[in-house]
């Protein structure tokens, strides 16, 4: 595939916002660019993820891009605008720019530093005040509580919070985003990747990202360029497309083991059809619940309480042992998840489940079905179809319009 | 104990000659100070980014603190002419190297990671020098303010020898007369003077820091 066709597949979806046309960049006294003519477009209101191994110029794309590192050559357009030669400043306040130090600044306080930009734009008072308070909201932290507190005083969660809040203060189109959870341990990365990704939902920004790690590409990108040494595009694809068909061997090798496992991490327990496991009210009698175990081919029944929320897993063995109530025998519900909950997550559940299917619960606690085996067997067989399909129907296009050679 | 009770009887004799010249020599310390403030901080942001201009910068600056105070003073009335503009350019050249090193050191210290985002929002470098650098680097550069103004303090007495205001001409008109009854007093009143004077304007300088910090920053 030339580097034409790689960079219009991304056009095929919506409006671009920003494309990049031979960008170069060398320094002096190297032989090698670090970015050598990168030619790529960004859709409108997608998070597109550069990821690539370290050195491969991943990160002085990001910042040619809001021009904090100037390119040697080729353009920049934002919007259709060529803003390869703008004001850099006027061009940086229509990009927010998130980085992994964060880069709070230390002696202004969390309101202060989320104000900046709208105090630079001169906003009136009000409305700047309005604006923060707005903000800290949207990244899930009480204004009253954290607007007068210093950088200082929080922890890197929210350190990371109030940065993506202050990027987003002028409310710009374009995110530019450089590792932004890479500092940050396991767990709170894990749910700052899921904050921000409903966040995008929401606020619907072209978000550029860059990152080493191909798992969070997955979780976090609509599309994903896999780069290689000075920033040449390796694949430039939806994260599907990528596990289930990679462009060449360094692609594969870039993705690692288990790319049908990483595909999970792109669908969530809402998007698959749940399996259906035998339940019964927790006041039901013993022969009752051995009548739904019977019509059932599973092995275990749920018992719920009067609002359908799970009590109890009971098998035919708890069923024979007359001498407890139901409610005390059998095995406590484990592995709950929640319809945003990603199918790889469900699977790490179930698999530490002593049943072996993850209990599915809405926002009230209440029973909504189960994610079995089956049910992850059966999206991945899925996946691969549609992602099969797809690459048929676009190799098919690509021969049509491929011109005549005659 | 003896010495003790003729020594104040000197002071209260002499105070209001004594607090006059405390005065002058407060004054005289806090004009040169002044001007050094203006002058290091300007000369420190224009080098700060530089390497070379730098290091030859400071290099100049600390000559100039090597240089004997009575030969200095001395050379500068050949410009200046006796009394107070010659102390005051001496007072000022002495001051320089705690200021300029400081706010050098101070505008290096400020984390890269900062600069880039306020880069990265686009701030302009007088908005990113004044928003953000300076209030960042603030505490060093008051330090390096306090330290020259201490050493000011000590140095200024010898601005006596050429006719300049302050403490120094007690000193001075005390060392002529050594072997008199009066002498060891004459001399050491002012040296408390200077002794007080210094301690103060250190108090005075801790204190502005703290007031002047941003609580984010202690």
């Amino acid at each position: 595939m030339t580097e034409a066709t790689k960079a219009q597949r991304a056009h095929s979806d919506g409006e671009v916002m920003i494309r990049l046309e031979k960008l170069e960049k060398r320094y002096p006294g190297q032989k090698q660019p670090a970015v050598s003519e990168l030619t790529m477009e960004i859709p409108e209101g997608e998070i597109v993820i550069l990821v690539g191994p370290s050195g491969c110029g991943k990160t002085t794309t990001l910042k040619m891009i809001n021009r904090v590192i100037e390119p040697t050559s080729g353009r920049i357009l934002l919007e259709g605008d060529d803003v390869t030669n703008a004001n850099p400043d006027k061009l940086r306040r229509r990009m927010g720019y998130v980085i992994q130090q964060i880069g709070l600044f230390p002696h202004m306080t969390i309101a202060q530093n989320i104000a900046l930009v709208p105090r630079l734009l001169e906003w009136d008072k009000r409305r700047i005040d309005l604006r923060v308070d707005e903000l800290l909201d949207l990244v899930g932290m009480d204004p009253s509580k954290y607007r007068n507190r210093y950088p200082k005083e929080l922890s890197g969660g929210q350190r990371q919070r109030v940065g993506v809040a202050r990027a987003l203060s002028a409310d710009p189109p374009v995110m530019l985003m450089d590792e932004p959870f890479g500092a940050i341990d396991p767990i709170t990365r894990d749910r700052l990747q899921n904050e921000f990704l409903r966040l995008q939902e929401e606020i619907k920004k072209t978000i550029v990202f860059v990152t080493h790690d191909i798992d969070e590409a997955i979780k976090m990108g609509d599309r994903i360029a896999i780069l290689r040494d000075e920033s040449r595009i390796a694949q430039y694809d939806k994260p599907e497309h990528i596990l289930s068909d990679p462009a060449d061997s360094f692609v594969e090798d870039f993705i690692g083991r288990g790319a049908s496992l990483k595909g999970l991490n792109l669908k969530r327990v809402r998007d698959v059809e749940l399996a259906d496991w035998p339940t019964a009210p927790q006041t039901a009698s013993r022969g009752e619940v051995l009548e739904a175990l019977r019509r059932s081919d599973q092995g275990a029944v749920l018992l719920l309480d009067e609002r359908r929320r799970p009590r109890r897993w009971v098998d035919a063995r708890d069923l024979d042992r007359t001498d407890k109530p139901l409610l005390e025998t059998g095995l406590p519900p484990e592995a709950i998840v929640r319809p945003a909950t990603t199918l790889l997550d469900a699977l790490n559940e179930m698999l530490k489940s002593r049943v072996a299917c993850a209990i599915v619960v809405d926002d009230s606690e209440a029973y909504q079905g189960a994610v079995d085996i089956d049910t992850i067997m059966e999206s991945i067989q899925s996946m691969r179809a549609a992602a099969r399909d797809e690459s048929r129907a676009l190799a098919g296009a690509e021969i049509r319009t491929r011109p005549d050679p005659s | 104990m003896e010495f003790l009770k003729n020594f104040r009887t000197y002071l209260e004799f002499q105070s209001e000659e004594l607090i006059q010249a405390t005065i002058e020599h407060a004054v005289l310390v806090l004009i040169s100070i002044a001007i050094a403030t203006v002058i290091g901080v300007g000369l420190g942001i224009a080098i700060y980014r530089t390497d070379r201009p730098a290091k030859l910068t400071l290099a100049v600056v600390g000559t100039m603190l090597t240089i004997p105070s009575f030969a200095l003073f001395g050379l500068l009335t050949e410009p200046f002419g006796l009394g107070a503009t010659a102390a005051v350019v001496a007072l000022v050249m002495y001051a320089l190297l705690p200021i300029v090193r400081n706010t050098v050191v101070g505008l290096r210290s400020v984390d890269p990671a900062v600069i880039e985002s306020a880069t990265g929002m686009g701030m302009n470098r007088w908005q990113r020098l004044a928003r953000i650098e300076l209030p960042l680097a603030w505490p060093i550069i008051i330090t390096g303010v306090r330290v020259s103004t201490v050493i000011t303090v000590g140095i200024a007495a010898i601005a006596a020898i050429i006719n300049g205001p302050g403490l120094g001409k007690d000193i001075f008109r005390a060392l002529a007369r050594i072997g008199s009854p009066f002498a060891v007093y004459q001399a050491l009143a002012p040296v408390v003077g200077v002794i007080f004077l210094g301690i103060t304007f250190d108090v005075f300088f801790l204190v502005l820091r703290r007031l002047t910090t941003s609580r984010g920053l202690r």
